[in-house]
C-alpha cells in the first residue's frame, strides 16, 4: 500500500522539479525580453505565454496532443528524426506542467524586472558592463523576490497539475500516474484507503516544500 | 582634444498636464576643451538628452560625437559605440547606486578585469579623493544624500574615464554640502584634466562652477562662452532671462549719445548704457535685480546724472538674505524688480525711493 503512494510521489516530484527548473530558466529569459526588449510581435508572444492561464487545462492538453502527437507539427518531426514519441511518457507530463506554470513565472518575474530602476542598468553600461552581465549582476538580483515567488508558484502549480497531464501523458501506473492522477483513480475505483494515504502524503509534502521555500525566500531576499 | 558634439534628434515629450505629446526637436552643437563645462538651461531644454546621447544611452538621429579624438558616434560613417565601450563617468540625478551592493562593490564595479590588489588600491584612492573613508562597508540605504553623491562620483571616476558627465548632481542636496561638492568637482577637474560636462538649471551654480557655459534653450545652443560673457553679455532675451536679467525692455530706440554712453528709450523711459550700440537703431536691454540701487527718497539726490529715477515701492518679498522689491518708476508704467540688502531700507509698501543704475549694468542684447 505504501509503495502505491511512493511511486506516484516520486513521479510527481520528478516532474515538478524538472518542469520548475525549465520554467525558471526559460521564464527568466522570456520575462527579461518582455520587460526590457522591443521586438516585433511582442504582444503576440505575451499572449501566447499567458494563454494557458486562461484556457482550461484540458484545452491546453488537447492543443499539446495536437502539436506533440505522431501527426502533430513537432511530434512528427521528432518521430521522423529520432524515432522518439513524446506522448504518454513522463516527459510529456513535464511539458504539460511546464506549459501551464510558465505564465505564473513570467507574469511575476516580468513585473519584478520592470520594477527595477532602468537608471541602474544604464549606470552598469557606463561602467563597462554588457547587457548580459548587467542582467545577471544588476537586474536579476534586484528582481530576486519576484523571481523566487514565480518559482514557488510554478512548483505548486506543477505539483497540482491534473487536466493537461491526463491528456498528454495518460495515467499509466508506474510511469505517468502522478499524485493528483492517482488520487482521482483511487477515489473512482472506491479504494478510499489508498486515496486517504495519497491525500495525506501530498498535503504533508506540499506543506513541507512551502515551508522550505518560505525560509529560502527569507534568507535570499534580504 | 576636448569634446565635439553636433547632434539632432526628434522625440516625443510628454505634453504638460496629460495633454497631447509634443514633438521636441533637439539640434545641438558645441565644441569645448578639457575644462569644466556647464550645460545650462531650463528643464525640458534638452540638457539631459544631450548628455545621454554623449554617454550612448540614447541615440541621436544624425550628427557626430567625438571625445578626446575618439569617435563615439558618427551618422555619416555609421559609428555608434555602445555605452560599455564609451565608458563615460556618468553621475545620475538620482545617483543610481546599486542598492544590493555595498559602497566598496559599487565603486569597484567599473574596474572590470583588474586584479584584486589593484582594485583595493584604487578603491582607497577614490575614498580618499572624495573624503569618504570608512564608508566602504555601508549599503546605499545607510548613506546620507551628500555621501551617496560622493560615492556616485567615486564610482564614476574609479575607471579613469575620458569624460565625466554629471546630470544635475547636486539638486537634492542642501546649500552647504552643495558648495563643498562644487569645490571638489573643480579640484578634480584640475587634477585629472578631463572634460567635465555638468548639467544645472541654477544660474548661481552655472556661474560659480563653469570654465565655460553652454546655454541650451528649446533644444538649441543659444550661447556658449565664459560665465562672464554669458552672464554679462547675453545674446538674446531668452538667455538674458535664463541668466537672471529680469528687468527687460524690448525693442527700444537708440536716441543719442551722452558722456557715459548711448541713450536708449523704451516704454517712456530713457536709459544710458556703456555698451556699444553704434550701428543699431532698435535694441533690447535689461538690468539684473541685484544691480539696481535703491535709496530713501531725497529730492536733492534727483540730478541730471544718468539712470537716476524716482519711484514708489509696490511690493516687497523678504528672501532672508535680501529683499525683492517691485518699484514703479514715476511718469511711466515701468515696474523694476530690485534685489536689495535687507537692512538698507525701510520696506513699507508705498514708500518713495530713488533708483540708480550704473551705465555698465544696462545690458544690451538683440
Amino acid at each position: 500500500m505504501l509503495e502505491d503512494a511512493l511511486i506516484p510521489l516520486s513521479i510527481t516530484l520528478k516532474v515538478a522539479v524538472l518542469s520548475t527548473f525549465l520554467v525558471a530558466v526559460f521564464g527568466i529569459l522570456i520575462s527579461y525580453a518582455l520587460a526590457r526588449r522591443d521586438f516585433r510581435g511582442k504582444w503576440l508572444a505575451d499572449i501566447l505565454v499567458t494563454l494557458p492561464l486562461v484556457l482550461p487545462p484540458t484545452v491546453t492538453g488537447y492543443l499539446l496532443v495536437v502539436l506533440l502527437g505522431k501527426n502533430g507539427a513537432i511530434g512528427s518531426f521528432l518521430f521522423e528524426t529520432t524515432g522518439w514519441t513524446l506522448l504518454f511518457t513522463w516527459h510529456a507530463a513535464v511539458i504539460a506542467a511546464f506549459v501551464v506554470s510558465l505564465p505564473l513565472m513570467v507574469k511575476t518575474t516580468a513585473s519584478a524586472i520592470s520594477a527595477v530602476d532602468r537608471e541602474l542598468e544604464y549606470a552598469a553600461y557606463t561602467l563597462g558592463h554588457s547587457e548580459l552581465e548587467t542582467m545577471l549582476f544588476v537586474t536579476l538580483p534586484l528582481a530576486k523576490k519576484g523571481i523566487l515567488a514565480g518559482i514557488v508558484l510554478s512548483f505548486a502549480r506543477a505539483v497540482g497539475e491534473f487536466g493537461a497531464t491526463l491528456m498528454v501523458a495518460g495515467n499509466i501506473p508506474g510511469k505517468t500516474n502522478t499524485m493528483s492522477l492517482s488520487i482521482y483513480t483511487a477515489f473512482q475505483s472506491g479504494n478510499d484507503a489508498l486515496a486517504n494515504i495519497l491525500v495525506i502524503t501530498l498535503v504533508v509534502v506540499s506543506l513541507l516544500s512551502m515551508a522550505l521555500a518560505a525560509r529560502f525566500v527569507d534568507r535570499w531576499s534580504v | 582634444m576636448g569634446v565635439k558634439v553636433s547632434l539632432s534628434k526628434k522625440y516625443r515629450s510628454r505634453g504638460r498636464k496629460g495633454g497631447r505629446d509634443d514633438v521636441f526637436s533637439l539640434d545641438v552643437s558645441f565644441e569645448v576643451g578639457n575644462e569644466l563645462v556647464v550645460l545650462f538651461g531650463r528643464s525640458g531644454s534638452g540638457k539631459t538628452t544631450t548628455l545621454r546621447c554623449i554617454a550612448g544611452l540614447e541615440t541621436p538621429e544624425c550628427g557626430s560625437i567625438v571625445v578626446n579624438g575618439k569617435t563615439y558616434y558618427d551618422s555619416d560613417s555609421g559609428v555608434d559605440l555602445q555605452p560599455q565601450y564609451r565608458r563615460p563617468g556618468y553621475v545620475f540625478q538620482n545617483y543610481a547606486l546599486f542598492p544590493h551592493m555595498d559602497v566598496r562593490k559599487n565603486i569597484v564595479y567599473g574596474l572590470k578585469g583588474w586584479d584584486t590588489a589593484k582594485k583595493e588600491e584604487r578603491l582607497f584612492e577614490m575614498l580618499r579623493l572624495l573624503h569618504i573613508e570608512g564608508l566602504e562597508g555601508r549599503y546605499p540605504s545607510q548613506l546620507s544624500g551628500g555621501q551617496k553623491q560622493r560615492v556616485a562620483l567615486a564610482r564614476a571616476l574609479a575607471p579613469s574615464p575620458d569624460i565625466l558627465l554629471l546630470d544635475e548632481p547636486f539638486s537634492a542636496l542642501d546649500m552647504v554640502v552643495r558648495m563643498r561638492l562644487r569645490e571638489r568637482i573643480k579640484t578634480i577637474q584640475k587634477e585629472l584634466g578631463i572634460p567635465i560636462l555638468f548639467i544645472t538649471h541654477s544660474p548661481e551654480e552655472a556661474f560659480s562652477l563653469a570654465d565655460r557655459v553652454v546655454v541650451l534653450h528649446e533644444g538649441q545652443v543659444r550661447q556658449s562662452g565664459s560665465p562672464r560673457e554669458v552672464f554679462y553679455s547675453p545674446v538674446d532675451r531668452d538667455v538674458a532671462e535664463l541668466v537672471g536679467v529680469s528687468n527687460i525692455f524690448e525693442d527700444g530706440d537708440v536716441v543719442g549719445n551722452s558722456p557715459e554712453g548711448f541713450v536708449l528709450e523704451g516704454r517712456g523711459m530713457q536709459f544710458v548704457t556703456s555698451s556699444d550700440v553704434s550701428g543699431s537703431d532698435i535694441v533690447s536691454w535689461g538690468v539684473r535685480p541685484e544691480n539696481i540701487h535703491l535709496m530713501a527718497y531725497d529730492e536733492g539726490l534727483l540730478s541730471d546724472e544718468c539712470n537716476v529715477f524716482a519711484g514708489t515701492v509696490l511690493d516687497v518679498t523678504d528672501k532672508g538674505s535680501s529683499k525683492l522689491m517691485a518699484v514703479e518708476l514715476d511718469g511711466s508704467n515701468v515696474v523694476l524688480l530690485c534685489d536689495v540688502p535687507t537692512r538698507l531700507l525701510d520696506d513699507a509698501m508705498g514708500s518713495r525711493v530713488i533708483v540708480n543704475i550704473a551705465a555698465q549694468d544696462v545690458l544690451v542684447f538683440e
